[in-house]
């Protein structure tokens, strides 16, 4: 059988090589009987094939008995094969991100930013989506307001109605192990200003805290046991 | 690097605090808070200023706009940062996958074929071994 290949490219050598059909024969079987029109076609091909494209290897004669044989790609060192994690030093982002549960919550990034930040961008027109299909009117200078412009924020004295108020309804606050240890600017509160909010505040956060309560209930259990 | 994070954050964050200050103080306003009121103003639009001058240091960053997404449906960007990890991941596993399973097929072919054709498939050895190792 193989020697009826080798025949076969040998037979073939001047008249061109043969047709495609004929590289898909099995033990035994011979090759089809090339039409007239396509042998006449074969003579011309020889001086064809010598220019051959880019893709093919240099000439027919050297890759005898191969016809068609293209050159191999080049061989690129960075494939799938390689774990790109670790080729690209990711290992540590990896373990951090995948190895724990990251929580699902923005206010869980952002622990300290006041206001409910949890809420969908699109309900209250906040998004950052917006900010990139309507941009705002950037290129103007910020200017300082002058005495006549601040006649414009001149307020009535009193509380804010209930529906704006909604800026000091707040996530509560865990205190959670962030990177960057932020101080925040405490600066302090004008006492010209007696705003009732924040004692209020402080006394109803120390009200409400459960960690607060229950520690009280220990320290009290605590010291009726030492008295007995 | 992150020394320009850093200042970044640091203008950002003396801003918030800011207005975190105006809302209180126009929560429940009165007359003699109009002098700090104004002042607080003005501090914004400086904070504003600052922000804006550490613009020019952050020029070259990129953040892809999926992570948009994700902080207006107001959940943890990290949450993208890990999909794309997991996602690289099993896109590495694949490719992998079909590398090897290739690899074999090769092996496999060469070596079926050097069964039934010995004396072509040395030829065709020769011919690639004179291209180099591939």
């Amino acid at each position: 059988m193989t020697e009826m290949f080798s025949t076969l490219f040998g037979q073939n050598e001047a008249q061109g090589p043969p047709g495609s059909s004929s590289l898909g024969f099995g033990p035994g079987k011979p090759p089809p009987p090339i039409p007239q029109n396509q042998v006449s076609m074969a003579a011309q091909m020889p001086p064809q094939l010598v220019d051959e494209g880019p893709a093919l290897r240099k000439s027919g004669a050297m890759n005898e008995p191969f016809y068609l044989l293209r050159e191999l790609p080049v061989g690129n060192e960075l494939t799938g094969n390689t774990n790109l994690i670790t080729h690209y030093n990711l290992e540590h982002a990896y373990n951090k991100f995948c190895g724990k549960k990251v929580k699902e919550k923005l206010s869980n990034f952002l622990p300290e930013l006041p206001g409910m930040i949890d809420c969908p961008g699109t309900q209250d027109g906040s998004s950052l989506r917006s900010l990139i299909d309507k941009p705002p009117v950037c290129g103007n200078s910020f200017s300082p307001l002058t005495g006549a412009s601040l006649t414009g924020f001149r307020l009535h004295t009193g509380p804010l109605p209930e529906q704006y108020r909604l800026m000091h309804i707040q996530p509560p606050k865990k205190k959670s192990k962030h990177k960057h240890k932020h101080h925040r600017p405490q600066d302090p509160l004008p006492q010209e200003t007696p705003s009732d909010s924040d004692p209020k505040k402080k006394k109803k956060k120390r009200d409400d805290d459960p960690d607060r309560k229950k520690k009280k209930k220990d320290k009290k259990k605590k010291k009726v046991r030492i008295n007995v | 690097m992150a020394e320009k994070f850093d200042n970044l954050e640091e203008h950002l964050e003396k801003f918030i605090e800011n207005i975190r200050q105006l809302g209180i103080i126009v929560s429940d306003f009165q007359p003699s808070s109009q002098a700090v009121l104004n002042q607080k103003l003005n501090f914004m639009i400086s904070g504003l200023q600052d922000i804006d001058k550490c613009q020019k240091q952050l020029h070259d960053i990129n953040v892809p706009l999926e992570v948009f997404e994700y902080i207006d449906q107001g959940r943890n960007p990290q949450l993208y940062t890990k999909e794309c990890l997991e996602r690289a991941l099993a896109r590495n596993e694949q490719v992998k996958g079909k590398i090897d399973t290739m690899t074999k097929f090769k092996s496999l072919l060469i070596s079926e074929l050097s069964k039934v054709f010995p004396e072509e498939m040395a030829k065709y050895k020769d011919i690639r071994e004179e291209d180099g190792p591939s």
